[in-house]
């Protein structure tokens, strides 16, 4: 083995970066060249110095003027939004949904010809309107009731998206939300009713929710959820979930940051 | 906070959660300012330009990806620092005028002192390239893949330069002391 190509390998030797062969190689070598022996030594005291070498700490005026700069900053975005790590993107377009468009599409351009000549056929349509509404409701609700989970994932989802839900709505997708056995689908109705979180009721579901889920990532989903919609009224149950000590150290840490952002 | 990495706090400032910001400022500005100190020679640019970077950070949050968040305010600091150089060549600077101040506190050993200035004598006769990747390998001790990220380097381009560089670093070193 050439001096030369050991002396290349001496500072991986030191890092202790070389293969176990390369490495003993390395070693026996060392022990018996004097002169590389000194290059390794040289290079040590350097390394040593560099360790050794004086870093500056934390300079006070660097830290004012950073905190001056945030201060500046932060006026500048004056509606701080709270950030969360909950998707706001929603799924494609369900199939299903499709279908349910396209048939009620299909029935309404019939009656619409059919009533048009008449003169109150607004009425009609609005009345056709509140019919479609009504079916889609009543067919939603038996989806959500159904026996498999992922029909109810499903009719959940869908439920999701009704503009204006009526109040059985609401029920059946809070019902899901506390009771489904399928965090799967308590996760979908949460989700679902957190479109509606305009209504103070389905908030207060929101927060009764986490306060009675036993699940820890439905934990942190709600979670997640409470602190998008900037719920300030969770906070106490947040602080009793963070007391408890069956709470999932990760949901600790995870309201330990929500609480922050709420407060 | 403590529990979060350093790319779960970026993602929460580029989300307009600035104040989060402040812990990444605690975790990353000493170790910036010693890496400017040590390119640039000069406190009180060093200060600037570590203030700049963490202006340039909450101003550019939206721009933050996926990448490591170490890799990314590196690039800033190094990017800085090199406008930083282009302007003192513009404005027809000498090398000699860039003050020398990085050194030991007293509170250190005499010898330690002086092998302090041994090593700051021979950092400063390597070029600028080679002091920089010194400067993060063994005195910020970042991996090669990281050096490679904020240099735009290959891994292997960055650990041929870096040996190449200390063999140099030795020489100048201990060349220094036989003077």
């Amino acid at each position: 083995m050439k001096c030369k190509e050991i002396e290349s390998r001496l500072i991986d030797f030191i890092d202790r970066n070389l293969d176990d062969r390369s490495f003993k190689e390395t070693e026996d070598h060392l022990e018996q060249c004097t002169g590389c022996r000194e290059a390794l030594e040289e290079f040590k005291t350097i390394f040593c110095a560099i360790d050794n070498a004086y870093q500056e700490v934390s300079d006070p005026q660097l830290r004012a003027d950073f905190e001056k700069m945030l201060e500046r900053e932060k006026e500048l975005v004056p509606n701080q939004e709270f950030p969360s790590f909950y998707s706001k993107e929603r799924n494609s377009r369900r199939p299903f949904l499709q279908l349910a468009a396209s048939i009620a599409l299909i029935l309404m351009s019939y009656f619409f010809g059919k009533y048009q000549d008449q003169e109150e056929h607004t009425q009609e349509v609005a009345d056709l309107e509140k019919e479609k509404t009504e079916l889609k409701t009543e067919m939603t609700i038996s989806m959500i009731e159904n026996g498999s989970a992922s029909k109810r994932l499903q009719a959940v989802s869908y439920a999701g998206e009704f503009q204006e839900p009526g109040d059985e709505i609401l029920q059946a997708l809070t019902g899901k939300m506390f009771n489904d056995e399928h965090v799967n689908v308590r996760l979908a109705a949460a989700e679902a009713l957190m479109r509606f979180s305009d209504s103070q009721e389905v908030r207060k579901t929101l927060i009764e929710a986490l306060e009675k889920e036993q699940d820890p990532s439905m934990q942190i989903e709600l979670i997640h959820m409470l602190v998008e919609i900037k719920e300030k009224r969770a906070v106490p149950v947040m602080k009793a979930l963070l007391q408890k000590e069956s709470t999932a150290s990760y949901v600790k840490e995870q309201l330990n940051i929500s609480l922050e952002m709420l407060i | 906070m403590e529990s979060l990495t350093d790319e779960e706090l970026m993602i929460l400032v580029a989300n307009g959660n600035i104040d989060m910001a402040r812990h990444l400022f605690d975790r990353y500005h000493v170790r910036i300012y010693n890496y400017l100190l040590g390119m640039t020679k000069n406190r009180e640019v060093s200060r600037d330009i570590t203030q700049e970077v963490f202006y340039k950070l909450i101003k550019y949050r939206g721009s933050y990806g996926k990448t490591r968040f170490s890799s990314w305010i590196y690039t800033i600091a190094r990017n800085l620092c090199n406008d930083h150089f282009q302007n003192l060549k513009n404005k027809d600077y000498s090398w000699d005028e860039v003050e020398f101040r990085a050194g030991k506190p007293d509170s250190n050993t005499i010898e330690q002192k002086e092998n302090t200035e041994q090593l700051n004598r021979a950092l400063n006769m390597l070029n600028k390239q080679e002091r920089e990747l010194i400067l993060m390998s063994r005195f910020q001790k970042m991996r090669y893949q990281e050096i490679a990220e904020i240099t735009g380097l290959s891994i292997a381009a960055v650990k041929t330069r870096i040996h190449r560089a200390m063999h140099k670093l030795r020489t100048y070193y201990f060349q220094n002391i036989e003077l």
